[in-house]
C-alpha cells in the first residue's frame, strides 16, 4: 500500500508540473490582455505534432525536439494574434469567444487534413519505455525528464517575466495597458508577446507530452478543459496559481485514477473546480 | 419618522477611510444637497445607501425599515432610485427600452410598462428620441435618460450623482428647471451630490458638507456657504462655474 | 388573452421580415412535398432542431449575453430521459417528454444558481465543467448504457405514442410544429419582462441592478427557458435517431456547435438562431457529404467553415444579422 500511494505521489507529482505548464500559456494570455483562448488544447496538439514529425524525419531524439516545437508554438502564437486576436478586440467577449472557437476548429480540421485522424506515439527515443527504480517506487525515465523539464520551462517563463525588461513591461501591461502604453511601452506587441509567449510554452508542453502520450486531432480538447480548470483554480492570470494548482490536479488526476476509478478521474476534477469556484469565484489562489 | 435615516456609517477600502460615522436624515419631501471636496465620499454614502457597496459599520433605515443589508435591486423595490456619476445607459436598448426597464419594476405587463415610460418620456420632454440609442445622442440627454430611467421605477426618494457635470450653462439650466419640476409635480423627495455650487445652492432646502469621509457641517445653504469649516475645506478649490 | 394577441404579434417587424416570415412558414410546410431526396429532408430536419437549441440558447447567450457552454447537458438530459423511461418502463414519449423537461429545468436551476455568481469568462469555463462531469458519468454508468448508448426498442407498428414512424415525413411535421411553438415563444418573450431585464443586464450590471433588476434570478430563469428548448429537442433526437450515446447527446463538441450558430447568426437578435442553423447546418451536411467523400479533402468543410467563423467574430461580432443591420442603416 505505501509503495502505491508513494508511486502515486511521485507519477502525480510529475503528471501535475505537466499540467503546470500546459496551464502557464493560458494564464499569461488571460493575465496579459483579459481573454481565453479556446485554442489553447490545439496549440498543444501542434506542440506534440511538431515534435512527433520532427521525431520521425529527422530520427531526432524526442526530448531535442523541444526548441522546434517551441519555436512553432511561438510563432503559431504570434500569428495567431496578429492575423486574428487583434480584430477581435474591438467587439464584446462573445466575438472573443467565437474567435477563438473558430481558431480551435480551424487547427483541429487543418490537423486532421494533414496528419489523418489515426493515433501517433512515439516508439524510439533513448528514454522511452525505460525505467529506474527510486527505493521501492518505479520510475518512467521519460515521465521523469518531462516533468523535470516542465518545471525548468516553467521556472524559466517565471523567470523572464519577472526579472527581465521585456518581462516587466509585460507585467506593467497586465496590471494597466493604458498607462503602460503612456510609459512608452508598445502594449500591441505585448500583447503578440503574450500569445508568441503563451504559444511558445504550450508548445514545449506538447513535445514533452508526446514521449508518453499520444496525438490524434482532436486530443487538445481534454487538456484544454483542464488548463481552463486549472488556470480557473489557480485564479486567472496567476502564474504562481497555476503552479500549485497544476500540482493539485496532478495529485488528484493520479490519486483518484489509482484508488477509486480511472474512468471518473477528470469528473472528479471539473466537479470539484466547479465547487471551488462556486464558493470562491477568484479562485483558490486568486486574490485579484 | 424620517424618509431616510443613517447613523453611524463607516466605510473603509483596505485602510482609506471613506466614510466615517457619517449620520443623516432625509424627511419626506425635502431637497437635500451632498457636497464635499473630491474625495469626501460622497459617491461611497450614495453606495452604501442604496447596496452596492456593504457599509463596515451603522446602518440605513428607510421608511423605519432596516435596508442596510439589502442589495441595489431591493432598495430600488422598495423606493429608492438613483442615476450615477459616470453614465451607465444600457447601449442595448432604445430610449423607450431603456425606461422600460425601469417601469418593469413595478410591473409585469409591458403594455403598462410601455404607457408609463412613454408618460415619463414626454413629462421630461424626451418623446421625440423614443427610438434612438442612447449612445447615439449628446452627453446632456444621455442624462435625461437615466433621469427617466430611475423615474419610471416610481421612486419616493431619488438620488441623483452629479447631473449637471459636464453640461453647458444651456442644458444646467434646463437641468435644475426639471430636478425642481420633478419635485413639485411628482412630489419626490431629492438627495443630490452636486459639485456646481450655484446648481446645489440655489436648488437644496438643506446641505450636508462632508470632508475627509467625515459629515462637518448640515444647514441651509446660506448658513453653510459661510461656514468657515467648509471654506476651509474647499480652501485651493475653485468654485466651477457652470 | 393579451399573451395569445403578444405572441402573434410581428407588428414591429420591416417590411421585408413581413414578406419572409409567411413565406418562410410557407417553404417549411410544404418542402417533404418538393423533394423526394430523404437527405434533404434530413438536412432540414436538423435545420429546425439546431434552430430549436440556438433559439433557446439565444435567451441566456443572446439576450442574456453569458456564454453558456454546457448546453449539451440538457440536450442529453432531455434525450436520456424519453429513452431510458421508454427502454426500462415502457412509457410513452408524451408522458417523459415533460419528466425531461422538468429534470433539466430542475437541473438548471440547482447548477445556474452558483453558476451565476461567476461573470464573463469565469462563467463560460465554469459552464463547461458540470457538462463534463455529467458526460463522464454517463460514460460509465450501467444504468444509462455507459459509452455504449441505448437503442429504443423498436415497435411493430408505426406508434404515435411513442413517436415511431417509417417515414421520414411525421418527423419532419412534428419537428415544425416544435419549431413553430418555439418560434412563437420566442416572438413573445423578445417583447416581455426579462427580455428587457436581461438586454439591461447584458449592458450594464450596475444600471439593471438599480432599476430593481435581480441580476441573477433573472439569468437563471433565462438558462431555465435554454436547458428547456434543448430537452425538448434532445428528447426529439431520441425518438428520431432511436439511438443515443453520451457522444452524440452531451459531448462539449455539441455545446459549442449551438452557441456558435446562434453567436454566428447574431446572438441576441431574433432571427439570429435560424439565420445561424441556416447556414451551418447545411453547410456542415452539405460540404460534410461532397467532401467527405473525397479522403484527400476530409477536414477542409470544417476548415471553411472555422473561417467564416472567425471572420464574422473579427469583422462582425454580431454575427450575420449585424451584416443585415449594416445593410439597412446605409439605405
Amino acid at each position: 500500500m505505501e509503495v502505491l500511494v508513494s508511486q502515486a505521489l511521485v507519477s502525480g507529482i510529475l503528471m501535475g508540473l505537466v499540467f503546470s505548464l500546459i496551464a502557464l500559456g493560458l494564464t499569461i494570455i488571460f493575465g496579459v490582455m483579459n481573454i481565453v483562448n479556446f485554442a489553447h488544447g490545439e496549440f498543444l496538439m501542434i506542440g506534440m505534432y511538431a515534435a512527433y514529425w520532427s521525431a520521425v524525419i529527422l530520427s531526432m531524439e524526442p526530448l531535442l525536439t523541444l526548441p522546434i516545437a517551441a519555436a512553432i508554438g511561438f510563432v503559431l502564437g504570434i500569428a495567431s494574434y496578429y492575423l486574428l486576436v487583434r480584430h477581435l478586440l474591438r467587439g464584446p467577449m462573445i466575438a472573443q469567444l467565437l474567435g477563438t472557437f473558430g481558431l480551435m476548429l480551424f487547427l483541429r480540421y487543418l490537423a486532421l487534413f494533414i496528419f489523418g485522424p489515426n493515433f501517433k506515439t512515439l516508439s524510439k527515443g533513448v528514454l522511452i519505455g525505460k525505467t529506474f527504480m527510486m527505493g521501492p517506487v518505479v520510475i518512467d525515465w521519460s515521465k521523469f525528464f518531462v516533468g523535470l523539464l516542465s518545471l525548468v520551462s516553467f521556472l524559466l517563463v517565471y523567470w523572464i517575466i519577472n526579472y527581465t525588461k521585456t518581462g516587466k513591461a509585460l507585467l506593467a501591461t497586465s496590471i494597466d495597458a493604458e498607462a503602460a502604453s503612456y510609459m512608452g511601452i508598445k502594449t500591441e506587441w505585448m500583447n503578440g508577446l503574450a500569445w508568441g509567449l503563451g504559444g511558445a510554452t504550450v508548445g514545449i508542453a506538447g513535445a514533452l507530452l508526446i514521449n508518453f502520450y499520444y496525438v490524434y486531432p482532436t486530443v487538445g480538447i481534454l487538456f484544454c478543459m483542464l488548463a481552463f480548470a486549472t488556470v480557473a483554480l489557480g485564479g486567472f492570470g496567476s502564474i504562481k496559481g497555476a503552479f500549485l494548482a497544476g500540482l493539485i490536479i496532478g495529485l488528484i488526476e493520479t490519486f483518484f485514477g489509482q484508488f477509486v476509478s480511472s474512468e471518473l478521474k477528470f469528473a472528479v476534477i471539473y466537479a470539484l473546480y466547479f465547487i471551488v469556484v462556486a464558493l470562491r469565484p477568484e479562485g483558490m489562489f486568486g486574490w485579484k | 419618522m424620517a424618509l431616510l435615516e443613517v447613523t453611524n456609517l463607516r466605510k473603509e477600502f483596505g485602510g482609506v477611510i471613506a466614510n466615517d460615522n457619517v449620520s443623516l436624515r432625509v424627511e419626506k419631501g425635502e431637497i437635500i444637497g451632498l457636497i464635499g471636496p473630491n474625495g469626501a465620499g460622497k459617491t461611497t454614502l450614495f453606495n452604501c445607501i442604496v447596496g452596492y457597496l456593504k457599509p463596515d459599520k451603522g446602518r440605513v433605515r428607510f421608511k423605519d425599515e432596516d435596508i442596510t443589508a439589502l442589495k441595489p435591486f431591493q432598495t430600488n423595490r422598495k423606493g429608492i432610485a438613483r442615476t450615477f456619476q459616470l453614465m451607465k445607459v444600457i447601449a442595448d436598448l432604445t430610449v423607450l427600452g431603456n425606461v422600460m426597464v425601469g417601469s418593469f419594476c413595478r410591473t409585469d405587463n409591458r403594455r403598462i410598462a410601455r404607457d408609463k415610460s412613454l408618460e415619463v418620456l414626454e413629462f421630461l420632454e424626451l418623446q421625440e428620441y423614443s427610438n434612438a440609442y442612447p449612445t447615439e445622442l449628446p452627453i446632456a440627454t444621455q442624462k435625461m435618460i437615466e433621469l427617466a430611467r430611475a423615474l419610471a421605477t416610481k421612486p419616493e426618494l431619488l438620488m441623483l450623482d452629479e447631473m449637471a457635470a459636464g453640461l453647458n450653462p444651456k442644458e444646467t439650466e434646463k437641468m435644475v428647471a426639471l430636478i425642481r419640476r420633478i419635485h413639485s409635480e411628482k412630489e419626490i423627495t431629492l438627495f443630490l451630490i452636486e459639485h456646481i455650487m450655484e446648481v446645489v445652492m440655489s436648488i437644496s432646502e438643506r446641505i450636508i458638507v462632508l470632508d475627509g469621509g467625515k459629515k462637518i457641517v448640515e444647514g441651509p445653504p446660506k448658513e453653510v456657504a459661510e461656514d468657515k469649516r467648509v471654506i476651509k475645506a474647499y480652501l485651493g478649490e475653485r468654485y466651477v462655474k457652470g | 388573452m393579451e399573451v395569445i394577441k403578444d405572441i402573434f404579434d410581428f407588428k414591429d417587424f420591416s417590411r421585408i421580415e413581413k414578406v419572409i416570415l409567411p413565406l418562410f412558414f410557407i417553404f417549411l410546410l410544404i418542402f417533404p412535398w418538393t423533394t423526394g431526396s430523404s437527405f434533404a429532408k434530413t438536412v432540414m430536419i436538423n435545420f429546425m432542431l439546431y434552430s430549436i437549441f440556438a433559439m433557446g440558447w439565444n435567451s441566456i447567450g443572446g439576450y442574456g449575453g453569458q456564454v453558456a457552454l454546457g448546453n449539451a447537458q440538457y440536450v442529453g438530459i432531455g434525450a436520456y430521459t424519453v429513452a431510458l423511461f421508454m427502454v426500462w418502463w415502457n412509457m410513452p414519449y408524451w408522458l417523459s417528454l415533460p419528466v425531461g423537461v422538468a429534470i433539466a429545468i430542475g437541473w438548471s436551476l440547482m447548477i445556474g444558481y452558483p453558476l451565476f455568481r461567476l461573470r464573463g469568462h469565469y462563467f463560460a469555463i465554469a459552464s463547461i465543467a458540470v457538462s463534463l462531469v455529467l458526460q463522464d458519468i454517463f460514460l460509465n454508468w450501467d444504468f444509462v448504457g455507459e459509452a455504449r448508448g441505448i437503442c429504443l426498442p423498436f415497435k411493430k407498428t408505426p406508434n404515435f405514442l411513442y413517436m415511431e414512424f417509417t417515414s421520414e415525413n411525421y418527423y419532419y411535421y412534428f419537428l415544425f410544429a416544435i419549431f413553430a411553438a418555439g418560434f412563437l415563444y420566442m416572438n413573445w418573450f423578445r417583447k416581455s419582462k426579462l427580455a428587457y431585464q436581461l438586454k439591461a443586464l447584458k449592458s450594464n450590471e450596475d444600471a439593471a441592478d438599480s432599476l430593481g433588476v435581480n441580476i441573477r434570478w433573472a439569468k437563471t430563469k433565462a438558462y431555465a427557458i435554454t436547458a428547456t428548448f434543448a430537452a425538448v429537442g434532445g428528447s426529439f433526437y431520441a425518438v428520431y435517431n432511436m439511438y443515443i450515446d453520451p457522444y452524440a447527446v452531451m459531448c462539449l463538441d455539441l455545446s459549442i456547435l449551438i452557441a456558435l450558430t446562434t453567436m454566428l447568426g447574431g446572438a441576441g437578435s431574433f432571427w439570429g438562431p435560424i439565420i445561424g442553423a441556416a447556414i451551418l447546418v447545411p453547410l456542415d451536411r452539405y460540404l460534410g457529404a461532397w467532401m467527405g467523400g473525397i479522403r484527400a479533402l476530409r477536414g477542409v468543410d470544417f476548415m471553411i467553415y472555422a473561417l467564416i467563423i472567425m471572420v464574422i467574430a473579427a469583422v462582425e461580432p454580431r454575427g450575420i444579422w449585424g451584416l443585415v443591420l449594416r445593410a439597412r442603416k446605409r439605405r
